[in-house]
């Protein structure tokens, strides 16, 4: 599998009281993994242990194969990682700032800030104070140190909060730029599905600080559910009929009038037909497909939404 | 650890730090002179004019004002970063908060100790100075008054650093107060004063030695605990 971050059981409380709970992630090698959840759900939490901000109370983090805990940290040396907010000393310039980062990492090499900083758009302002800089530039300026060591994983939280349209496409190009160009893996978080799902790989889905679904994109596609919904005054005729004349097998009555038809080989055709031929009249038929947004709905949820 | 040390002093506001201890310097400087030439200069029963070997007890009490320095280093180092948030960035480097905190620690003993001697030095060739104009202290200094001046010295300048650490585990790492960091500091400063006020009498190397003490003891939780404590 080729995992560079597994969790077993990872748990955080604070005051007795549950944060995180028995969280087993499983992050590979090469792919975007997004976080998804509500704000609050425990995403930030999990990434905190997983950088080494704060310590988990139970359980175990394997970073590229070895543990991490706070008398094992090496694995810290190949990730990158923006937490909330970038945060950098903002009486220093951004060039002080990427040295002193660099200097702890034990990377000295002058020239990859450069062409970090180059990466990231933010050319000549090398010797301009962190604090006069925009949330736009400090994210910049986050990714670019991030990514300065050239990390085998970057994490980053929220990635996108704050910033304009135009900034959240570039953070965006710039993530895939880095996944596709230089094969570093990402861990993101957010609680906006439709971000997740421009970049992610795969999906980790947190529900009150539990990891409830762990799937790839590419499988909820293939999971989506089509139905033909019927919309008529005599629902228990058109029962009938659907399953006695169309051997219909998969049907939900949902509310008074609507009928859901899950068979894959009925037509909405096969419906009117049937349905006319009986005298029977049809409001509306329509054919939906669930959509990604279902899907995560039901997870986040608890599945209360029935698709 | 050294270069921990030396990353500690390049992420601070090195102006505004070095701008501190100059005030201090200078403050400490004269006030041996003020506390000769007009505080004391009418009180008999304190005799620190009579020669240097008895000028000296004055200077020990004025070079605990760097206790403040040392709380403001608690503040810079410890507190601003948990506050500004900036402390999370080390807890992502491949060094544990044992270490992290070890470093911080030496780094604002070192600053505090350093600064602490080079104020003993320009008090003492200040003093000597003033009292060549204003001969406020009797006699001049022999070889032995200065070989004792460098040994105390030291040896203060080390007390200076160990008791600058008192408030680091309490008020620093868990409570991350500065305003009673700095109070801290003043009270162990004026810690003579009081302790006369309340009719206590205890040797001043007592004192000292106890203070230095609990320094480490403020050290030694504070790295013990920090897993606990240090959290975000």
């Amino acid at each position: 599998m080729n995992a560079i971050i597994q969790t077993h059981d990872l748990t955080k409380a604070v005051k007795g009281k549950s944060i995180v709970s028995n969280v087993n992630l499983n992050a590979r090698k090469g792919e975007i993994y997004g976080l998804l959840g509500p704000n609050g759900a425990g995403k930030t939490t999990i990434m905190k242990m997983l950088t080494g901000l704060i310590i988990p109370t139970s359980g175990e983090i394997m970073l590229f194969g070895k543990k991490l805990d706070e008398s094992a940290k090496d694995g810290l040396k190949r990730i990158g990682s923006i937490i909330e907010y970038p945060i950098f000393f903002e009486h220093l310039t951004a060039m002080e700032n990427l040295r002193i980062h660099c200097e702890y990492l034990g990377f000295y090499d002058e020239r990859a800030i450069h062409q970090a900083l180059d990466m990231v758009q933010l050319q000549g302002i090398e010797n301009k104070r962190v604090k006069d800089f925009s949330l736009g530039m400090k994210q910049r300026l986050g990714i670019a140190r991030a990514a300065i060591t050239r990390p085998e994983l970057i994490v980053l939280d929220e990635p996108t909060n704050g910033l304009d349209p135009i900034g959240i496409k570039d953070m965006r190009d710039l993530v895939r730029t880095l996944n596709k160009e230089y094969g570093i893996t990402f861990l993101l978080s957010s609680h906006i599905l439709a971000e997740i799902e421009q970049m992610a790989d795969r999906i980790g889905v947190v529900r009150q600080g539990q990891l409830v679904d762990e799937v790839s994109l590419a499988d909820i596609r293939q999971q989506r559910t089509d139905y033909l919904e019927l919309v008529t005054s005599n629902v228990q005729r058109s029962v009938f009929l659907l399953e006695h004349e169309l051997r219909a097998t998969n049907l939900k009555i949902v509310q008074d009038n609507k009928i859901r038809i899950y068979d894959a080989g009925i037509t909405a055709g096969q419906i009117s037909k049937l349905l006319v031929s009986q005298d029977i009249e049809i409001e509306e038929i329509q054919k939906h497909t669930g959509t990604l947004e279902d899907y995560f709905y039901n997870q986040i949820q608890g599945g209360d939404k029935h698709v | 650890m050294f270069k921990l040390m030396e990353l500690e002093w390049r992420k601070l506001h090195t102006r505004k730090v070095m701008g501190e201890a100059v005030i201090y310097w200078v403050i400490l400087m004269i006030l041996p002179t003020i506390f000769l030439q007009f505080v004391f200069a009418d009180a008999p029963n304190i005799p620190l004019g009579e020669s240097y070997g008895a000028a000296m007890e004055i200077m020990l009490p004025i070079q605990m004002g760097f206790l403040l320095f040392g709380a403001s280093l608690v503040n810079h180092v410890f507190i601003e970063e948990f506050k500004n948030r900036t402390m999370a960035l080390s807890y992502g480097y491949p060094l544990s908060r044992r270490r992290l905190v070890m470093a911080k620690t030496m780094f604002i003993a070192g600053a505090v100790y350093l600064c602490s001697l080079i104020s003993f030095v320009l008090a003492g060739i200040t003093t000597y100075g003033f009292d060549l104009a204003l001969d406020f202290i009797e006699g001049v200094p022999t070889a032995a008054d200065l070989a004792n001046y460098a040994l105390r010295a030291v040896v203060h300048a080390a007390v200076v650093a160990l008791a600058s650490l008192i408030p680091l585990f309490w008020f620093g790492l868990w409570r991350r107060a500065v305003i009673p960091t700095v109070l801290c500091a003043i009270v162990l400063m004026q810690m003579q004063n009081f302790l006369g006020w309340f009719s206590i009498t205890l040797n001043a190397d007592l004192l000292y030695a106890i203070m230095s003490l609990l320094g480490l003891v403020s050290v030694y939780l504070s790295v013990k605990f920090v897993n606990k404590l240090g959290d975000l």
